[in-house]
Parts: structure tokens; sequence; C-alpha cells
């Protein structure tokens, strides 16, 4: 066991009571944001301000005004990086489109460079709209300071937007990377703001900015087109107010230039505020401590193990107490000394407390004598790690501080050999199925923002033995607004228009349509192609084999239709020690495209792609992945991913791919890139279960960069019950 | 959105709704996704919405109630008050661990006592992972006193984080009650103990910002 790990994963931090009551966004934090500004950031109206929001916040902003309909996601990714993804309708502006508004993409990051402290305000440094050149790109350096407990003012220096100097956005440009050399140019000027609080619930604000609400565009021909967004350029100042109810919700009105008038609301969740922080599932089983020794004598001395019937009694009673907290008693080798089980968690969040749980029930089972309780964790069906107690240290240490229990355990890779365990009778094989409705929902279309499928799914799956296990699904359309349709027509091919779409039947008549006049083979542009069937889809069909090799290499084989575009043979291999933050792992696949009625047909496109990977767990729950290889379309190229996984399973990152595609050849956005969440739902509803609600947030679906969506990939199967993970939610173990 | 569009939208949820239940999995087998979690609400709103208001039972008084826990269960009980839930309920001995007793609730909620002092909660949304008075051998000894107690709290994050408490010990307003007085972290709350030959057969002791104070009466030892 590492350790200094395990230390400061437990280590008590001691916090103020408002962490734990849940007291929202207190007023006597100094510099937590007051309100949202319209941009989604903590900040004035249109103005940033120096503020961060409580660490690990996600937040959600729609800001309303004649000028804009802006759509905002914030995460405070660190307590002084803050990032803003925004979706935003622009009015006044015509592109190819010429609809007289544009649906804008754009991305924010701040960080706050010194806090608040002493006669110090705290400082920040921000850039807007900083991927490609945008309506809203410009910088900033602003200071915030409380003048009063009520009172707080900002001051700073802005370039770009919020100089009202926009910068001139290259029509032909493809966008999606930054465009560093124009940062913090073309000449600054000040901005500021002031906010009151009048109560708990309410402030207002006034706040002197520069923003003239205009855009530019050089066209191809090498005209400049200047829009004034909205009916006419606002003056300098700007007045609103913000009321907060409930633990999550914010209300503003805001007045821009005196004349146009602005709604918004907020909604801010913090995943360190949830509503049962302990949960309501019920109480654990208590520990029965083993009677005095004189009391049980056979029990004792071991001689029960000579009875044959005994391990099959103990074995179907453990069993059937484990199916009573969602565990699985896979299998189970039973000494005089020592007992190993191995459980398959179906119900807790936490690796720990499933194990903690287990610990209790063994202590209710075992006889005397079994003195070593090993506790294996299947993550279904493979075994990942093995966690090891002293059966006294159980008795000795239930219900206290749960670093005793751990510093008292030891963590190991599970052991290789089967030979003394016991599957569980009438487990396997296993027979699971479901019918239930589906909601498939498409957001931030440059389009359409929102898109919707709902139907019913029948979903089964057949588990031959732990590990081999045969899935599939059915699915009926009933309604929504997820239309077949084939990809964007190239304006090269269009008389330079842009904008229109193949209809499914030009893309279907006409398979050269397949490939992009740069030669690029389409293989995600066209997914809108498999959407809209009115006659039941095959959205998977595979089998799928995991088994471990060495006791710390997985492996994995999938056939069949793997994902909704595409169908193959998948192998993959990880290494992954159960007390290294470090991994690595690689991935071959072998696969062809399926044809757009979602059954069981293929086109004519086949492709290897795969990837080596490296993977690491750093502290405070952040990963880091790095996948080099040769993605769908045939391109070879690098994915690095970010992600931050919160102690209670909120998980947040972003990814970039580079490949050798050019930015001509990519399309919009030069590169893929985009951003993934994931929410468990107990989270939300207090009641145990292991079910996520997750999305992810890429710009366009392009086909550079574009990876197979196999699923059950090995790294986040195994690493639940491995050191970083497990030891991150011990806090539960006697929970 | 008009009436049409409501009624179909209505529809739509009603349909969900009837579909949200068919499977041979377990709850913890997945299957939870957010549409399953919105129809389940829209099924429960429905069933909550067309039931009939089931008859009143003529409620049982409190010593009604005690009586027949007595009855039931052979072994030891307490009652104890949730001040903070508003509720007052009987709870069972499940199981003993040394000085360390489990007594829960009948839906599984649990309050866990070291000799009638409060050691932890289990169940409640908002537990007491663990206490760890400093001021126990004060308080049974019936001893004015100075100590340290530490509450730690599973945080919502799946840490345990504690409290740190600097609590005195003294005697109480009625002959036979001792009282503890902690303060810290911004919160001041005040522990009474009714001691007998070292034991607490009845005490209010507060359980955390969450659920406030417990009282606690001895039944059956």
């Amino acid at each position: 066991m590492r350790r200094s790990r395990l230390t400061s994963q437990l280590m008590a931090t001691t916090l103020p009571l408002a962490v734990l009551v849940g007291a929202g966004y207190a007023i006597a934090d100094p510099m937590l944001a007051r309100n949202m500004s319209s941009y989604g950031m903590p900040g004035g109206i249109d103005t940033p301000t120096a503020e961060t929001l409580p660490e690990g916040t996600l937040g959600a902003t729609i800001s309303k005004s004649d000028y804009a309909l802006r759509t905002n996601v914030v995460f405070q990714v660190l307590p002084q990086l803050t990032a803003a993804l925004r979706y935003s309708r622009v009015e006044g502006i015509s592109d190819f489109r010429d609809d007289g508004f544009i649906y804008d993409r754009s991305f924010d990051l701040r960080y706050q460079v010194v806090e608040q402290e002493g006669w110090r305000p705290a400082v920040s440094v921000g850039v807007q709209d900083f991927l490609g050149t945008g309506v809203y790109s410009g910088e900033y350096i602003v200071a915030t300071r409380d003048i009063t407990p009520r009172i707080r003012a900002s001051a700073g220096l802005g370039w770009g937007t919020l100089a009202g100097k926009p910068r001139v956005i290259d029509a032909t440009d493809e966008g999606g990377t930054a465009n560093v050399e124009n940062w913090f140019s073309g000449g600054a000027k000040p901005f500021a703001s002031i906010n009151m609080q009048v109560n708990d619930k309410l402030s207002v604000t006034a706040e002197y900015s520069n923003d003239v609400y205009r855009s530019s565009y050089r066209l191809r021909n090498g005209n400049l087109n200047t829009f004034q967004q909205g009916d006419k350029e606002p003056g300098n100042l700007n007045f609103g107010a913000n009321y907060k109810f409930g633990r999550n919700y914010e209300v503003g009105a805001y007045v821009i230039g005196g004349e146009t008038v602005g709604a918004q609301f907020t909604v801010a969740l913090n995943p360190r505020e949830s509503a049962y922080p302990s949960g309501l599932e019920k109480a654990p089983a208590p520990v029965r401590p083993r009677p005095a020794r004189d009391a049980d004598p056979e029990g004792w001395s071991g001689q029960w193990a000579q009875d044959p019937t005994a391990q099959p009694a103990i074995q179907k009673s453990l069993s059937d107490a484990l199916a009573g907290e969602g565990q699985l008693l896979e299998s189970m080798a039973l000494s005089p000394t020592r007992a190993e089980v191995r459980i398959r968690n179906q119900r807790y969040v936490q690796q720990a407390q499933a194990i903690g749980r287990t610990a209790r029930l063994m202590t209710r089972a075992l006889p005397p004598s079994v003195e070593t309780f090993v506790i294996t964790s299947s993550a279904d069906g493979v075994p990942a790690s093995s966690v090891t107690l002293r059966r006294s240290d159980v008795e000795r240490l239930e219900n206290t501080e749960a670093g005793k229990i751990a510093a008292a355990s030891a963590l190991s890779d599970a052991p290789l050999r089967q030979g003394d365990l016991t599957m569980t009778e009438d487990l396997f094989p296993r027979f699971r199925w479901r019918v239930g409705p589906y909601l498939d929902l498409g957001l931030f279309d440059p389009e359409e923002p929102l898109r919707y499928e709902v139907g019913a799914e029948a979903r089964a799956s057949y588990e031959i033995t732990p590990g081999l296990v045969l899935t599939g699904a059915i699915r009926q359309r009933a309604f929504g607004d997820k239309e077949q349709r084939g990809p964007g027509i190239p304006a090269s091919e269009n008389n330079g228009v842009r904008g229109d779409h193949y209809t499914a039947e030009e893309y279907l008549a006409d398979p050269s349509l397949e490939t992009t006049p740069e030669g690029v083979p389409r293989v995600r542009s066209d997914t809108r192609m498999y959407s809209g069937n009115t006659s039941p889809v095959i959205p998977e069909l595979t089998l799928a084999w995991f088994a471990r090799p060495t006791e710390q290499v997985y492996s994995r084989v999938t056939v069949g239709l793997l994902e909704q575009a595409y169908g193959g043979v998948s192998a993959e291999v990880l290494w992954k020690p159960a007390n290294s933050p470090l991994a690595f792992g690689a991935e071959v696949n072998r696969v062809r495209k399926r044809d757009f009625d979602g059954l069981l047909d293929f086109r004519d496109y086949e492709v290897t792609t795969g990837h080596v990977s490296a993977y690491y767990e750093f502290s405070q729950g952040f990963t880091a992945q790095l996948d080099v290889g040769q993605y769908l379309a045939g391109d070879k190229g690098a994915t690095v991913t970010l992600t931050r996984e919160f102690e209670n399973g909120w998980r947040v990152g972003a990814f970039a791919t580079k490949t050798d595609l050019s930015a001509e050849e990519f399309g919009e956005g030069s590169f893929d890139k985009g951003i993934t969440l994931s929410i468990p739902i107990s989270w939300a509803t207090g009641t145990p279960t292991r079910d996520r609600a997750s999305t992810t947030i890429r710009s366009l679906s392009r086909d550079g960069g574009a990876r197979l969506e196999v699923n059950d990939r090995l790294y986040d199967k195994v690493r639940d019950s491995q050191t970083v993970k497990l030891y991150q939610g011990w806090g539960s173990f006697w929970r | 959105m008009n009436m049409a569009q409501a009624r179909n939208g209505a529809m739509a949820l009603t349909l969900l709704a009837a579909l949200a239940a068919c499977s041979n999995q377990g709850p913890d087998e997945g299957g939870t996704t957010p549409a399953s979690v919105l129809a389940r609400t829209v099924q429960q709103a429905i069933s909550a919405r067309t039931a009939e208001p089931a008859p009143a039972a003529a409620p049982k008084s409190a010593q009604e109630r005690v009586a027949e826990a007595l009855r039931v269960n052979p072994g030891p009980l307490i009652q104890v008050g949730f001040e903070g839930l508003g509720r007052t309920q009987i709870l069972a001995m499940t199981g003993q661990n040394g000085a360390m007793r489990t007594y829960m609730t009948p839906a599984e909620e649990a309050v866990i006592l070291r000799n009638g002092m409060l050691v932890g909660t289990k169940g409640l949304g908002r537990d007491l992972a663990v206490a760890e008075p400093g001021t126990e051998a004060l308080i049974r000894a019936g001893q004015s006193g100075r100590g340290t107690r530490i509450m730690r709290y599973l945080g919502g994050d799946g840490l345990e984080r504690p409290l740190q408490f600097d609590c005195t010990t003294g005697p109480g307003p009625n002959p036979g009650v001792i009282t503890e007085d902690c303060a810290g972290h911004g919160v001041t709350f005040q522990n009474s103990y009714m001691v007998q030959g070292g034991q607490i057969p009845v005490s209010r002791q507060w359980v955390g910002p969450g659920l406030g104070y417990i009282t606690v009466q001895t039944l059956r030892p």
C-alpha cells in the first residue's frame, strides 16, 4: 500500500461548518461570486470580475436580451481556474445562412492570480471566446475588492470586445484554434463594476462597459462587413439586480446602456453539497464479534472445515446476505483461517462502502477460526483488486474513524489462481432484460440547439460465465425531431453556398458523396443518416470477453455491432496494477461501417483503427489520458484528455484530438475537441445506484480524430476498486 | 405551448411512465437513466393523484406503542426523539460489539450508542459518522472539567471530515444530570446526560448540523 497517497486522501481537513450545513454561497466567504454575468461567469453584467465559484461548481446560465440569447455552462475547475462554454444566438448578424442571427459557440478561461488579502484586491486574468476569432473575443485583467462587507468593487482593463474594438473575423477561417498573437492587443480600455449585497438574497450591480456590440467580418472577396448586434449601439452604463432562491437558483434582470432590457436565470450545482451527504441507504449490518473460545471450541478449532456441507451452506447464506446489499457473491474460497470472496458491487458509488459492508457480513457468516478476510472486487467478472483485512481489526475498529481501518488493511492485485474458488451456485449463466423508454438528446448543433428522440428500447444481456457477456438492444422510435439527413454540402460543390444539406435520398443515391471533396471518408459527419429510422433499429449487439492474463494485465475482446455506425472486432489490453496511478493500454479494432437502416447490413467502408494509451491518476481526482494511433478515417494523431472526477462521482473532462488531417481537410473547428460531463444518478436522488447521466459536448461531428465508441473499455471498468478511487471514497467504509 | 401540444406531451409522458417498469433486473442493475427517473416521477405523481386516501387507522398513543414494542421485542429497546426530523421512534438492538450497541428503526436507520453515549448514526442522510468524546470519562464520573470532542461527518464527496469542539462538563439544573457545553466552528450545543452508576439511561445529545438533537430514553436496558 502506498502510505503517502493513502494519507493524503484521508487527511482530515477541518472545513467551515457551512460546508456541512450546505449554506451555499456564504456572504462571509470573501471572493465567491455574488452573481453571474450575462456571459455566465462570475461578474457584473457584461464585464468580468476577479471572483470565483466554490471549487467544483457546475452551473448553467441562460441570459436573454435584444442582443443575444446566451446559454452558458460554467465549471470551476480549480479554486483559481474558471471555464465557461457558451452557445449564443447573436442577433443582427447574418452569415451565409442569412437568417438575421447566427448561432455561435465560444469558450472562456479565467485564472485568479492572487486572492484578496489585507489591502490587496483579488486579481484575475482571462480570455474570452479565445478559440478562433469570434464575436465575443477579448481579454482582460481585473481586480476586485470588498470595500465594505456589503459593497464590492471591481476595475479592470479590457482588450478586443471588452475595449469596444471587436476583432475582425476572417469568414474563410475554419476557426477552433487559439489566435494567441491577437491576445491583449489592439488597445485597451478600462471597465468597472460595483456590487451591493442588499440582503442574503438580493444584490444590485452597476457597471461601466465599453462593449459596442459590433462584429466585423472579412469576406472571401476581401470586403469588410460590419454588423451592429441588436438594434443599436448601447451606452456605457449598465444596471442589474439578482435574486437567489433555493440552494441553487438565481434570477436576474439588467439594463444595458439604459435602453436594452435583459433577463437571466442560473442554476449552480456544487458536487460537495448534496441533499443527503451520507446517503439514504439503510444502515449496514452491525459487526458480530466472535464468541469466546470456550463458548465455541469447534468453531475456533477449524474442525468445521472437515464437514463437506459447511462451505456450501456458508456460501449460500453469505450470498443471500450480500444480495440484500446489492452485491453479487461470484465465488468464494474458504479455509479454516482464511476466506476470499469475489464480489460484484452493483449498488454503491464508492467501492469502499461495498467492501465495508461485505466485511461486516463476513463477521456474521464465517466461523470464528477464519481470521483473514480477502475481499476481491470484481468489475463485471474481472477481478480488479483485493483488500485484505484481519477480522480482529474489523471487530476492534467498527464505527471508528475510517482512516484506522484503512491503515490496518492492505490493497493488492487480485490473486490469479482460481483453484480453491468455488462459484456460487445458480448465479451463472445470468440472463437480464429490460424494456423501457429512451430519450436521446442532441445538444448544441449550430442550426438546431436541441434535438430529441423518444421511444421504447428492449435491452438484454446474457452472461455465460463471469466475463463472457452477450449484449443486445433494439429500439423503436416513437416521436422526436431527429430526422434522417445527409451531411452538409461543401460550399465548393454548391456554387459557394454554405449551409445546405444533402437529402437522405441524394446521399444514398451517390456513393461518391461518402468521401468529402478533400478526400476524407465520411466516418462521422453523416451521423444524422442513422437518425430518424421509423422502423426498429439495433443500437448494439455484441459478444464481449473480459479476462486477466496476468495479475496486472486485463484484456477485452468485443465482436459484433459495436455502436450505432460501426461493427466488427475490437481488442484491448491494459496494464494497471492495483496500487499504481499509472496505466498503459493498447487497442486495435477492425471495423466496417454499418448501413443507415441500423440493422445487420454493412456499407463498403472498412478500416483498422487503434491506439496505444497512457493514463495517469493525479491527486484530487484529476486523470490524464494520452492516446496515440490511427482514427476512424485512417488519419493518424493523438488525443489528450484531462478529466476531473470528484469524490462523489461527478466527472468533468475536456479532450482535444489533432491528427495529420489539415485544418482544411478537417473543416470547421480545425480539430476535434469537446467536453464530457457525467453525474451519478444517486447524487441527485439520494438512493444508491451506480447509474450515471453522461453527455459529451463536442465541436461539430467531423471526420477527423473520430474514435470508435465501443462499450466497456477497460480503464474505467477496473479503476473503481484500485488505489486512487478506492481511497478517495474510503470515508464510506463503515457507512 | 398550446393545448394540443400540452396534451400530446402529457400523453407521451404517460406512455413513458407506463413503460418504465418492465424488467427482470433488480434495482441495482442499471437501467436508471434520466429518462427513467423522469418517467418514474411522473408515474408517482399520477398514482398519487389517483390514489384513494387510505382509511385512517386510529393513531396509537405513545404508551400503546411502547407497550407493543416491549411485547414484540425480547431484546434491549430505546426510544429516540429525532428533534430535527420531528419524529419519535422505538429502536431495537440489532448488534452489540463490546460496549457498543447498534439500535435500528423498523426502516433500518441506526443509532449507535456506547453505554448510552452517542457514537454515530446511519441511514438518516446527514449522519454522524463517529463521535470521539474526550469528555466521556468526566461525564460518567459526574465530574466537572474540560475536554475535546471530535465529531466526524461523511461529506457529499465521500470524505470523512472531523469537526473539533471544546467542551466543558458540569452539574445540570436537576440532580443526577450532567451537562456538556461545547463550542467550535461557530456553533454551540449542550448535551445533557442522566448518569446512573456509569450508565446513561436518559440523555439529550447533539448529532450534528444536519440532524440537530436526539433525546434517548432506555425502555429496556
